[in-house]
């Protein structure tokens, strides 16, 4: 079994000495074996992707992220079929497989119906699949896919008392699963990849679960960091003489915050700790359940606390809907709050109606004792997190610390080093490569074998290091991992960034467990040295062109869409948010052709998203309503002022933009029947992404609602027929038109690199 | 209170929900100033209306004020939401002085400010705004505008000078 919690740091879990208390890792821990020097890389998909091949990222074509695909090699976000991931080979060699929660392994242009589905995890080799595609995901609302199907939100999501919730319900099918393999087999060994989307954004969970934490992190993120290496130090999950790095500027001083914000900001951290604890419960369970089953004796499990360092994308305010950083919308502290009041307040910060990222600094404060997060491939608090292996039928040293540099291309050749299965030669007729990783399986029984992983490099959107044998060269490109502006990018235009001239830092983690001492200049022929194996390896994995942020912000985009009009039949549904027709920054009509019976009909006619980002046409009470929602920001409404007629009815929602600008500005007008029967305006509209997850409907609103004024008749289905609806994007003319792309591609790039 | 030559101030603060709003209206009934009135209108995101104003608004109201009116639907746009909030109420100000202020205002509110909004308007002399002032602490638009001359008069004016640096603002 292989559990890999999301966006979560080194110094978040009780068990490493963090604030979060999570029994079941501890448990696992206290009776298998603790990993203090085991790396990942900086971003979501390129750890996943490492960690189910063996190989490193770049080298299985995710540089970069499921969302980002372009034609360099090492940024396809494609596997190739020459490094048949883990779960296949498994599979192929006799075990049942399954994938529960987070895949984000899918382009995002290949997460319909049509495919292709060599992609999809049960062409990663999983048997099943029960989760989301995408990067992140609501907890309340999330819209899942089954194997091959996106189905879309459960129907239970409704239920005001006992409302859906996916952590639970992951743990459920896992259970579900394991008992059917079991009632079916009784021999047959199992490989389970729990992959949980706790403890990315949006941060949700029960009120139950977070007030547990209540006061808790009212001392600020800068004493919690002391608190943590307090801790750290007694478990002996860090060496006696590490130092606690020193919080850089970006990170404001928790004393200089406003009084009266303080209580909005420590929320943000009561929240994320129950949403964490939620998950380390939800593990518990399905641990219990193969305990019950009477094998966890036998069971490997091995279980990593985040796929890279805490998440830093919440930028220093936090937010009360994580999409509001990716589509610039510049926000204070205080309009945060007032929109989070909006929404119910800071008591329901993790309920359903909002998506929260906490601060940026509550995250560093979850990486301690390193510095930085999540992007930051350059220092360890985007590349180091936890990991246990618990295995009693093998581990005798229980409760034992190992120190070996580990990195997550190794679980691969370890799992299959323990399971006696040789990596393939060929598969499919295709020759393999090989995996990359080594095999840590001896140092589950002898604590005292040699360190096998001597060199690593690591690269996230230019922030990058270079490892070996202890030394550690740093090389961080001089930018805010969380600002994407024009005026920061544009020094790191190719022809004008050096990465060779970006600051060196040096580092020899034997002594130095946190980055503390940079040794730089003490060493000048180290850090050549490592420069160089560097381009090596860079050139060795694909790594190159090295970029510092991708590729579309410095001219090149893919090729423009030949297509501008889409058509739904009334009966699709669940259309996922990154292949709905991309009518950001545009001018666009919405045409559906209607069957309105005698006395009229109701419901939704088309809606993508929810009240905090999204569009919704529907009937009310009898007239046509368009609602867009601007990340819960801006909310615009625009109505009919005749009654909807009988009978065949074409109605319209024509939106003609400013400008051929992100984010313009425009009017709205509505007809029926080619009458105009409605205006408005809209000033802002959103630039790049609705939502990261929550889907397009034909003929209802599943999931979260746009307007919730329906909210009491979700999903709203309409009374009438939908014969189909029609997006026309209306082209501009020549730069107009490829200005529009670049900047479209520039927003989901964004978006993608921060999922 | 003398109506002759007097200076008065009137504040007008945009928000992003009506919580803030409340907060900033109660700590300015709260800071000691002399208040000629204060009222906050606030509308859900389903479009609901709601408001709250001082006594003070309503006597001032009943005095006399009812031939004060403003321009509405103000169309700046602005580049945050809370500059949007802002320039609505100051289109809404105006009616919050009318003796008729509860059916006028959600009249007028409802078609100018945003949903999930709010705006509180305050009134008061020039003399209280070392107390007043300061007490508004979570407005995320802020303007202030000045008159002097007859009660009614400076009252309107400055009204109509707070107006004009929100409709400026938010351009």
């Amino acid at each position: 079994m292989l559990v890999l919690i999301d966006d979560a740091g080194f110094g978040n879990p009780s068990t490493f000495g963090g604030p979060i208390n999570t029994p079941n890792y501890t448990r696992m821990a206290d009776g298998g074996l603790r990993y203090n020097r085991f790396h990942v890389t900086a971003l979501c998909s390129p750890t996943r992707a490492a960690l189910l091949t063996g190989r490193n990222n770049h080298a299985v074509g995710f540089g970069s992220v499921g969302e980002f695909s372009t034609g360099f090699p090492g940024y396809t976000a494609v596997l190739p079929r020459d490094c048949a991931p883990l779960p296949r080979i498994l599979r192929d060699t006799g075990y049942s497989t399954a994938a529960f929660g987070k895949w984000h392994l899918t382009p995002d242009s290949q997460q319909g119906p049509a495919g292709p589905f060599d992609r999809w995890p049960n062409g990663w080799g999983f048997d099943y699949f029960y989760g989301f595609l995408g990067g992140d995901s609501g907890q309340w609302d999330p819209c899942l896919a089954e194997n091959q199907k996106v189905i879309g939100t459960p129907s239970t999501f409704g239920d005001a008392e006992n409302p859906y919730y996916l952590p639970d319900d992951m743990g459920d099918k896992t259970i579900e699963w394991l008992h059917a393999i079991r009632a079916q087999d009784a021999q047959k060994p199992f490989f389970v990849y729990f992959s949980t989307g706790c403890s990315h954004a949006p941060h949700h969970v029960s009120q139950a679960w977070a007030q547990k934490y209540r006061g808790r992190f009212d001392q600020g993120w800068d004493r919690l960091r002391e608190e943590t290496f307090a801790r750290q130090k007694t478990l002996g999950v860090i060496p006696a003489e590490t130092e606690l790095t020193p919080r850089d500027n970006a990170f404001p001083a928790w004393d200089s915050l406003p009084d009266r914000l303080k209580d909005y900001y420590a929320r943000q951290m009561e929240v994320y700790a129950g949403f964490s604890e939620n998950a380390d419960h939800n593990v518990g369970r399905v641990i219990d359940a193969i305990d019950e089953l009477g094998e966890l004796d036998n069971t490997l499990v091995i279980w990593i606390w985040g796929d890279n360092g805490a998440s830093l994308e919440g930028t220093i305010t936090g937010s009360f809907n994580e999409l509001t950083m990716q589509n610039g919308i510049p926000l204070t502290d205080e309009m945060q709050l007032q929109l989070a009041e909006r929404y119910g307040g800071i008591d329901a910060w993790g309920g359903q109606l909002m998506m929260p990222h906490y601060s940026a600094a509550w995250a560093w404060a979850g990486n301690t004792p390193f510095k930085w997060g999540k992007q930051v491939a350059s220092h360890l608090g985007g590349t180091r997190d936890p990991m246990v292996v618990h295995w009693p039928q093998r581990v005798r040293d229980r409760g034992g610390l190992r120190s070996q540099f580990t990195h997550v291309i190794d679980v691969g050749p370890t799992i299959l080093d323990i399971a006696g299965i040789p990596q393939p030669t060929h598969v499919d007729g295709i020759a393999q490569k090989p995996m990359h990783g080594s095999s840590f399986a001896d140092s589950l029984v002898d604590p005292a074998t040699p360190e096998h992983h001597t060199q690593q490099y690591f690269e996230t959107i230019g922030n990058r290091s270079m490892y070996k044998d202890g030394w550690w060269l740093a090389m961080r490109t001089q930018r805010i991992p969380w600002v994407l502006t024009p005026e920061v990018l544009k020094d790191f235009a190719p022809g004008k960034w050096d990465p060779d001239a970006d600051p060196a830092e040096l580092y020899y983690l034997p002594d130095d467990f946190s980055q503390a001492k940079d040794v730089a200049a003490q060493h000048p022929d180290k850090v050549a040295e490592l420069k160089n194996l560097f381009w090596e390896e860079a050139s060795k994995y694909q790594v190159l062109p090295l970029m510092a942020t991708l590729s579309t912000f410095f001219g090149m985009v893919p090729p423009l869409p030949e297509v501008s009009r889409y058509e739904f039949r009334g009966d699709v549904q669940n259309v996922l948010s990154g292949m709905v027709p991309r009518i950001y920054n545009h001018s666009y009509t919405i045409t559906a052709d209607l069957l309105v019976p005698p006395g009229g009909a109701e419901g939704v006619i088309v809606a993508e998203a929810d009240h905090l980002g999204g569009f919704s046409l529907f009937v009310q009470d009898g007239t046509l309503t368009h609602t867009y929602s601007m990340m819960g920001v801006f909310v615009y409404r625009q109505e009919a002022d005749i009654v909807l007629p009988e009978g065949e009815v074409t109605v319209r929602m024509e939106f003609s933009a400013d400008g051929p600008k992100p984010a313009t500005g425009g009017e709205v007008t509505l007809f029926i029947n080619n009458e105009i029967v409605g205006k408005g305006r809209m000033d802002h509209t959103v630039p790049i992404r609705f939502s990261a997850y929550a889907g397009m409907d034909i003929g209802r609103d599943n999931g979260g609602v746009v307007d919730r004024s329906y909210e009491d008749k979700k999903p709203f289905p309409f009374t009438g027929t939908v014969h189909k609806v029609v997006f026309d994007i209306k082209p501009h003319l020549s730069d107009d038109e490829n200005e529009l792309h670049a900047t479209s591609q520039h927003g989901q790039t964004a978006h993608a690199i921060t999922a | 209170m003398k109506f002759d030559n007097e200076t008065i101030d009137v504040l007008i603060g945009g928000y992003m929900s009506r919580d803030a709003a409340h907060d900033d209206y109660e700590a300015v009934r709260q800071s000691g100033g002399y208040l000629h009135g204060a009222v906050v209108v606030s509308k859900d995101v389903d479009g609901a209306l709601a408001v709250e104003q001082t006594d003070h608004m309503v006597r001032e109201g009943a005095a006399g004020l009812g031939a004060i009116g403003f321009a509405v639907g103000l169309f700046a746009p602005p580049l945050l939401a809370a500059t949007a909030v802002g320039a609505a109420m100051g289109a809404g100000a105006g009616k919050l002085l009318h003796h008729r202020t509860e059916n006028r205002l959600g009249e007028q509110a409802g078609e100018t400010i945003p949903l999930g909004g709010a705006g509180l308007i305050v009134a008061y002399p020039h003399s209280a705004a070392g107390k007043v002032e300061p007490a508004i602490k979570r407005a995320v638009k802020k303007v202030i505008g000045e008159a002097e001359g007859h009660h009614v008069q400076a009252l309107k004016s400055a009204l109509s000078d707070a107006q004009q640096k929100m409709r400026a603002d938010s351009s």
